[in-house]
């Protein structure tokens, strides 16, 4: 079954053609890579999603409903979370409010009762933590929980977006370069944590990665892009294996 | 050292997270509520004065401390709560209903400053709101009648069933109510899902909006919130100084409210109150310091505001954390003694943010 879709979509940047004329279709519960060389346009196909840039071209599909023309929180409130490629966390606040603020779509309340802070606000506050601990439990994050994000190391940030976005609870989450930046050790960890989200959470993942041991480890289906063009979709093995693939990477 | 053991979630909400916290600010409480009991008159005034600052500055605090939009324009709002309480009054609304009808008047006019100025930050958003300052001044002075213009506007004296509220004693009482009342209603706000929110704008507004945040509704409410506490403190203000003229409420005035919030230590409702402290006791110190320095010295022109931007500038120097920042500290120091490490509040490196996106 489809879970999202993307028809024909293209977007350009003054002369440069970011994306051209890609589809996909990726199925509910599956890990569906991105791989491309730099500038392939795969973190382009994200912003995209996520409503950061205008589609020019095509249509964007997520679960029968054309998203193409979302407001940018609205995709979060379909249920499409997502990370980034050099993290986008609030610095400012501990790993734990960020973990309250992935929380924020499953608000009911409205400002009055919060600034009341009514007993159906308290219920809510705790269900949130409830939700965030249940998280840090299963991405281990216990010992970072009152750290301020300014003072954490890299690898632990890339982690904790992708716990703020599971906190979201989301159908659909989009990792971009999540094993940028980690060591091999942390990639390895990385790839559990894949497992876990797809198979135990039964959150369908569309990962943007450079690591190809990580994507034939951890994916199901891989689409590979060049200069912002479909090259082609197929098993991690297929796709390793296309001669317009090792084209893109090696040259002729 | 304290260890507080959590056994619950709960605890983490709970506005004061353990009992000797609840005893310090029992204390203070009760200190606060008996001083009439021991201080003159011109005492009580001035404190009154730095609780309706503390009232005006959890409103800027809120939209620059917490989510990053700075205000040059905050006397503008201000001004409006002080007028509209004046004029409430005088077509006869009973106290607590023109108050609270002055603060929403406020909040009202600062949702509708945010929907133009929403697409600015930082040095054009401070402009922006300069401009709105000024435009707020042009209109009290002519429309005249409503406010009086020039000539200004009596405040009517302040009264509920049959208690006057305008003796010392009993405005010093009421400005310490209302500031409790907005100091809760403050914190109830940081610690639910709204406050978050303006705290994910500040961060990060890409991400925000990514976690669902709604950046324009989260930044109008920021502003109308910020205007609504600026102008139930003008309400009071307006009591406290009586007769209300367009140049109570100047540039100076906004630059004050912005410094208030800057040296008490931004992003923290402490701050607030340290920054108000110290923003309305500084003239009274400086004028009696200026009794024991030689006339030489006490008689040079300008002196008061010299000291105050010395100060300022080595605040932002030393302690860009603010008065609140250096006090934990302070207590870090003791509490940890003598395993304290300096490099704990070692301003830490950023990251490069992705600039894909921007």
């Amino acid at each position: 079954m489809s879970l999202f879709q993307a028809e024909h979509i293209a977007v350009s940047f003054g002369g440069v053609k970011a994306v051209q004329d890609v589809s996909f279709t990726v199925h509910s519960g599956e890990v569906f890579s991105i791989v491309g060389p730099n500038g392939a346009g795969k973190t382009t196909i994200f912003n995209l999603i996520s409503r950061i840039h205008d589609v020019d071209a095509g249509r964007l599909l997520f679960d029968g409903d054309d998203i193409t023309r979302l407001p940018r929180h609205g995709v979060a409130e379909r249920g499409i979370a997502r990370t980034f490629q050099n993290t986008e966390l609030f610095d400012g606040e501990t790993v734990l409010n960020n973990l309250l603020i992935g929380c924020h779509v499953h608000r009911r309340t409205g400002l009055l009762a919060e600034l009341a802070f009514l007993p159906s606000v308290r219920r809510q506050e705790l269900g949130f933590r409830r939700t965030a601990e249940e998280v840090i439990d299963l991405l281990k994050l216990q010992h970072y929980r009152d750290h301020l994000i300014a003072g954490l190391p890299y690898g632990v940030r890339k982690l904790v977006e992708v716990a703020r976005a599971l906190c979201m609870r989301p159908r659909l989450l989009l990792l971009d370069e999540p094993s940028s930046g980690l060591n091999p050790e942390e990639t390895e960890d990385l790839g559990f944590w894949l497992d876990d989200i797809n198979a135990e959470l039964g959150i369908t993942v569309i990962m943007v990665e450079h690591d190809m041991g990580l994507v034939s480890r951890a994916s199901h289906r891989v689409m590979a892009l060049a200069d912002g063009a479909l090259l082609t979709i197929g098993t991690p093995a297929e796709v390793q294996r296309h001669p317009d693939v090792l084209r893109a990477y090696l040259g002729d | 050292m304290r260890f507080i053991r959590k056994t619950r979630y709960a605890q983490d909400i709970a506005l004061f997270r353990h009992n000797g916290q609840r005893f310090w600010y029992a204390l203070l409480g009760v200190l606060v509520v008996a001083a009439p009991l021991a201080l003159d008159d011109f005492y009580l005034g001035e404190m009154a004065q730095v609780y309706i600052y503390a009232i005006a500055g959890i409103g800027l605090m809120i939209l620059v401390g917490y989510t990053g939009l700075v205000s040059l324009g905050h006397a503008a709002f201000l001004a409006i709560g002080a007028y509209a309480q004046a004029w409430l009054l005088t077509r006869g609304w009973p106290f607590p209903l023109a108050l609270g009808g002055a603060a929403l008047l406020t909040a009202a006019t600062g949702a509708a400053v945010a929907l133009p100025v929403m697409r600015m930050t930082g040095i054009y958003l401070a402009v922006a709101t300069l401009a709105f300052a000024v435009i707020v001044e042009q209109v009290i002075v002519h429309w005249a009648s409503v406010t009086g213009g020039f000539s200004g506007m009596l405040v009517p004296g302040a009264d509920f069933a049959g208690m006057d509220l305008a003796s010392p004693r009993a405005f010093y009482w009421l400005c310490l109510g209302v500031l409790a009342a907005a100091l809760l209603l403050a914190a109830n706000l940081l610690r639910s899902p709204s406050g978050r929110a303006l705290v994910a704008v500040r961060d990060s507004e890409v991400s925000a909006a990514s976690m669902g945040i709604h950046l324009i509704r989260t930044k109008t409410l920021a502003f109308g919130l910020s205007a609504g506490f600026t102008g139930l403190g003008g309400a009071l203000f307006a009591h406290k100084i009586g007769y209300l003229a367009p140049d109570a409420f100047t540039l100076q005035l906004s630059i004050m409210l912005l410094l208030m919030v800057v040296v008490g230590g931004l992003g923290s409702l402490h701050g607030v109150v340290f920054g108000a402290v110290f923003i309305g006791l500084l003239p009274q110190g400086l004028a009696l310091l200026r009794d024991t320095v030689p006339p030489a010295v006490a008689q040079i022109p300008g002196l008061e505001p010299g000291v105050f931007g010395a100060i300022l500038v080595l605040v932002l120097i030393y302690e860009p954390q603010g008065m609140y920042g250096r006090w934990c500290k302070i207590r870090a120091y003791f509490s940890e003694f003598p395993l304290y490490r300096r490099a704990t509040y070692k301003r830490q490196k950023r990251y490069l943010r992705t600039e894909r996106l921007q």
